[in-house]
């Protein structure tokens, strides 16, 4: 490999294991996140949140804050009467609460002072007074009839009803020889984020002009939310997103601290800093709900399945955000991994007085992926069947549509199949679990699952491409990629450079990657739904090739031949197959500058429309070009004595298309077994009347390093035929076949199937003590006959 | 991250000079490692008007060996010097092994013998923000009227955490206590109440300057066994230690201690009564009675307290297991 060629040759990007081009930054403590931005000419912002969980407002009483030394304003619901919210169809939310609060923890006011802790004590001077509501914190209880509603158009709180069903479902269960049907519930997960949320905003008075810095993954959306709350004209808006933090969806609609931070800087006219604590991190959630899922599923005797019906119902959160997308999601994500004939799906969204929910990484799928391979698990081994073995009769052909009008073109779930099975020893796993018994119960499980690369169709439908990328070359031989993805950590900046440095053969060095400021890069709908290495990343390789049809013609002016006779070797452009030394790009972009002055090539990408669902209502979202595939294994040991599960091993093959960073989609399965981790295992919000008892990351369990078990990552490349070089979805996908391998592995060691996640000591140990009691008293019974 | 209302810091270099301090300063707080009065601080649970740091008081260093055997612990000697200790892990590996339980590396780096020995009581309503706090309407712990574990009861349920204690008290741990009256020296135990908020039984101004642990005695075995969900980090849903020596096939001394179970670390007692008995059955069911009896897991955490209770037991009885052996 390392042998001298004669000639250059073109440097190969696409498929390198390149550490993350912003990894030094990270790893030095260079790297600037929102907090960490020059703030000694910035004021405090701070906010006030409501105490109570649902009440009408009767005056928001801020007299005493304002009256307070160093406060420079308050201002409340009465400042900003536009309502927000991600989904145009479901805009119910303010900045800061007007005539209700809905959850406690809402915003109601904020403060500005010239330093934190006088912000602070003004905040605590602000009275409310109110009319109190019921609190409703489960969907059974919002949805009791004659509950007070929320939000006045929404009858029995029922955000949005899902009825779906493709295929015949009555004729797929009575085609069956085993339906069987149980209800899981799975507690609501937060992201827990590393960096807790930031925003800066500056508010120039004299040019009546906005610069905001947040802690976002989607700057467009809150170009957009901050323009229409504002009332300033979206020209007078710059949206800067700095470094961040991580975001698994958290971040994936504008949030109201960000909208608050612009409103308050407009007020003093100058430079404020909002920086959330932990607990406010929480209370601003959109993680994922707390989801009651009943599944029941028809299998033939050989393993086929012949039905599912569906039934899930989400406690949303006081507003809308993405909920009717998340309940579309569950729905539609039942299909397009398995050959499913049959699925009938009703999906409730529910309005409870509790923080918003939102996206989550496995958006919408995680819970009933959960429900599903629960239960293919439990039929399998109640039919004789191998659990893989009954996957297998169940698969996809490579190329197809599925009944709800998915589109497959690549499909690697057999190899990732394959791969776990042999690579965790599945076959010997009896003879491994040899001392399993007493104090240590062992145990091995397996699950599959799959999600997209990106929503077919966007949130804001403007008739503009999916995504856009500008690159820019000048006098210097720099090539400038200037893109709006966001960065937040996933490493998409890295990716758009090697897909253009693969495209162009170049140098690596030649490439600077310009992310995220809105008076500079192209508008991109952000970082969510795994959509930036298949759609911007396509952009990219569309720019990258139109830059080289550039250079290939300025060369051929320099060579005198036909642009079709040059040969790019990368660094050097020459006539094919003659043994001149030909020109350096250097040489080449200096031509390509005549008579032009500085290029700047731009690159599109735009889902084709056979691509974006059914023609059913709600049939965009499950939509995208490319489902990635994903098989886990997981081996546990349970203390018999505590109830505590230990992961021991875990083998996870993930198909993404194409690995263009095989060290960075690596990092990112490994992520996604980690976050399924947290909600298999520990991680939970429970609230007390509204109150979330585990704002802190003591009692809201995120596994730590310790508890992160070896995980053996194989990736399978199935070249998708849509994606950049084959590339699709890398860092969701696996998370969903965690957690439902973890509770098979679990069941089997100790013979419990929980209906619960997490699976926390407590659950497992009340379960062993309940059977060990029903045991003995069925035995006394017996004997006692 | 919340902003902590400001404070006179002073650092006294020794107990005398401490001891001054608290007696000018009724509402000063010490300063260890921080690890538990920082939450507290940003919190806005405490505002103290001065905070001590005592990581420079002379006679609260090192961990020394004694003439006759024992060993005496600085307060402010941190539990990553305990837990490594070479003296230490040789003579009472329990207590070694208590403080390396505690939290995480860097709190251990930290954390100290006094602090962690008068660890704040916790309570799911009561380690929360201002913010939470008020829209709760407070608790009986700290500015409210309630207790929210207990509604009807005019005691507080808040538990006690620290993981040294525990292991320190089956040693048969004594504290060097100082302050306004005449240094004293005192069982560990005698320094805990059952009591959510007063779980410290320390006239005002006084202090821990150092633990005490005799010298072994021959025969005498234990270990700490602690039950949380996350391996690192957490606190003890439950803890237990255990100390027993073994004549023949009986017991000959069995002393037992629980953390995160009372308001206090418990010190199980009336265990004298199985001197001279054989750890079958009939004795571990009879233990088992006896720590559920004297133990009193409230819903004061996350995890549920029929858990806490169960484990506790569990743990008993498998630690009296592993130690007598076979």
């Amino acid at each position: 490999m390392s042998e001298k060629t004669a000639t250059p040759a073109p440097a190969r990007m696409a498929g390198a294991r390149l550490p993350l081009i912003d990894g030094i930054e990270k790893v030095t403590g260079r790297a600037r996140y929102t907090a960490d931005l020059e703030h000694h000419d910035a004021y405090a912002g701070r906010i006030f949140r409501s105490p109570y969980s649902h009440a009408e407002i009767v005056a928001v009483d801020t007299a005493a804050a304002r009256a307070l030394p160093g406060v420079l304003a308050v201002l409340t619901g009465v400042d900003c009467d536009v309502p927000y919210g991600i989904l145009p169809i479901a805009r119910n939310e303010y900045p800061l609460a007007r005539g209700k609060v809905r959850y406690r923890g809402e915003p109601v006011a904020v403060v500005v002072a010239e330093d934190p802790l006088t912000a602070e004590r003004a905040a605590a001077l602000i009275r409310m007074q109110v009319n109190e509501l019921p609190g409703y914190y489960t969907p059974a209880e919002s949805r009791v009839p004659g509950a007070v509603r929320l939000h006045d158009d929404k009858d029995g709180n029922l955000e949005r009803d899902v009825h779906h069903e493709f295929g015949d479902t009555d004729a797929g269960f009575a085609a069956a020889d085993i339906v069987r049907e149980a209800t899981f519930s799975c507690a609501e997960v937060t992201h827990m984020h590393m960096e807790p949320h930031a925003t800066v905003a500056e508010y120039d008075g004299e040019r009546d002009r906005l610069t905001v810095w947040s802690c976002t993954q989607v700057p467009y959306y809150v170009h957009l939310a901050v323009e229409k709350c504002m009332g300033l004209d979206s020209s007078r808006i710059r949206i800067i997103k700095p470094f961040i933090g991580g975001g698994f969806g958290a971040r994936t609609e504008t949030l109201n601290f960000e909208i608050i931070t612009c409103l308050a800087a407009r007020a003093v006219k100058g430079k404020v800093r909002m920086k959330l604590s932990r607990e406010e991190t929480f209370l601003t959630h959109r993680g994922r709900p707390q989801t009651d899922v009943k599944m029941k599923i028809g299998m033939t005797r050989d393993g086929k399945l012949t039905a599912c019906q569906c039934e899930a119902v989400q406690a949303g959160g006081a507003y809308g955000g993405y909920g009717i997308v998340t309940i579309l999601y569950a729905g539609a994500l039942l299909n397009a991994i398995y050959d499913l004939p049959a699925v009938k799906y009703d999906g409730y969204r529910v309005y409870t007085n509790t923080p918003p929910c939102g996206a989550m990484r496995g958006h919408g799928t995680v819970d009933v992926r959960h429900a599903f391979e629960c239960m293919v698990d439990r039929m399998a081994e109640e039919l004789g069947l191998d659990p893989f073995a009954v996957r297998r009769t169940n698969l996809l052909p490579r190329d197809t549509e599925t009944i709800n009008g998915l589109i497959i073109k690549s499909y690697g779930l057999p190899e990732c199949m394959d791969w776990v099975e042999a690579a965790s020893g599945w076959k010997d796993r009896t003879a491994r679990k040899n001392g399993s018994g007493g104090r240590v119960l062992k145990g091995f499980g397996m699950a599959c699952s799959h999600y997209v690369s990106g929503a077919a169709k966007p949130v804001h439908w403007t008739g503009e491409p999916h995504a856009t990328i500008n690159l820019k070359v000048d006098f210097d031989g720099g090539i400038t990629i200037l893109t709006g993805a966001a960065d937040i950590g996933q490493g998409s900046s890295t990716i758009m450079a090697q897909v253009v440095g693969e495209v162009l053969g170049i140098d690596f060095g030649r490439l600077t990657v310009i992310a995220n400021d809105s008076a500079v890069t192209p508008k991109d709908n952000g970082s969510y739904s795994s959509r930036v290495t298949f759609m911007v990343g396509n952009a990219a390789l569309d720019a990258a090739q139109r830059l080289k049809g550039v250079f290939v013609a300025a060369a051929a002016r320099r060579l005198d031949c036909k642009p079709e006779d040059v040969e790019c070797l990368g660094e050097v452009y020459r006539v094919a197959g003659s043994q001149d030394p030909g020109v350096s790009l250097k040489d080449v972009i200096a031509e390509a500058l005549v008579d032009t002055g500085t290029i700047t090539v731009k690159g599109t990408f735009t889902v084709p429309k056979a691509f974006q669902g059914g023609g059913h209502r709600g049939g965009a979202v499950g939509s995208t070009m490319g489902f990635s595939y994903a098989t886990t294994a997981v081996e546990v040991s349970v203390d018999a004595d505590t109830g505590q599960v230990t992961v021991d091993d875990v083998w996870v093959a993930h198909d993404c298309g194409y690995a263009l960073n095989p060290l960075s989609v690596e990092g990112q399965v490994q992520g996604a077994i980690w976050m399924g981790l947290g909600q298999a295992m520990s991680e939970e919000t429970q609230y007390a009347n509204g109150l979330p008892t585990a704002p802190n990351i003591i009692d809201y369990r995120v596994p730590t390093i310790v508890e992160s078990p070896d995980i053996k990552v194989k990736i399978v490349e199935s070249l998708d035929p849509n994606g950049p070089f084959g590339a699709k979805e890398a860092s969701e996908g696996a998370l969903s076949s965690f957690i439902p391998a973890l509770a098979n592995a679990v069941y089997d060691a100790t013979g419990i199937r929980l209906q619960e996640t997490p699976i926390t000591p407590d659950r497992l140990l009340d379960a062993m003590v309940k059977r060990e009691r029903d045991a003995r008293r069925a035995a006394s019974q017996k004997g006692a006959a | 991250m919340e902003p902590i209302a400001p404070f006179q810091f002073r650092k006294p270099a020794t107990v005398a000079e401490l001891s001054a301090i608290l007696a000018d300063e009724p509402g000063a707080r010490l300063l260890g490692g921080g690890t538990d009065l920082l939450p507290n601080l940003r919190r806005g649970i405490e505002k103290p008007p001065t905070v001590v740091d005592i990581t420079a008081v002379d006679e609260m260093q090192a961990i020394r060996r004694l003439d006759d055997g024992s060993l005496r612990i600085g307060a402010a000697v941190t539990l990553a010097e305990v837990a490594e200790h070479p003296d230490l892990r040789a003579a009472w590996p329990v207590v070694a092994k208590g403080a390396g339980e505690v939290a995480g590396p860097t709190h251990r780096l930290m954390g100290t013998v006094g602090g962690n020995l008068c660890l704040d009581t916790r309570c799911v309503y009561y380690n929360q923000s201002e913010w939470w706090r008020t829209a709760n309407d407070y608790c009986l712990k700290k500015d409210g009227e309630m207790c929210h574990v207990a509604p009807k009861s005019k005691k507080c349920f808040a538990a006690y955490s620290g993981d040294l204690a525990p292991a320190a008290l089956v040693a048969g741990a004594t504290v060097d206590v100082a302050g306004p009256h005449a240094p004293r020296t005192v069982p560990l135990a005698d320094i805990f109440q059952e009591d959510g908020i007063d779980y410290l039984v320390l006239a005002p101004g006084e202090f821990v300057v150092a633990l005490n642990l005799p010298a072994p005695p021959p025969g005498l075995v234990a270990d700490y066994a602690k039950v949380r969900v996350r391996g690192s980090i957490d606190f003890p849903l439950a803890g237990v230690a255990v100390a027993l020596a073994r004549d023949g096939d009986t017991l000959a001394d069995l002393r037992i201690a629980l953390t995160g179970t009372n308001s206090q670390p418990l010190a199980v007692t009336g265990l004298d009564a199985f001197a001279g008995k054989a750890p079958d059955e009939d004795t571990l069911a009879a233990v088992e009675r006896l720590v559920a009896k004297q133990m009193q897991p409230m819903r004061s955490t996350f995890t549920p307290q029929t858990y806490r209770r169960q484990v506790a037991l569990r743990l008993t009885r498998r630690l009296i297991g592993d130690l007598f052996g076979d």
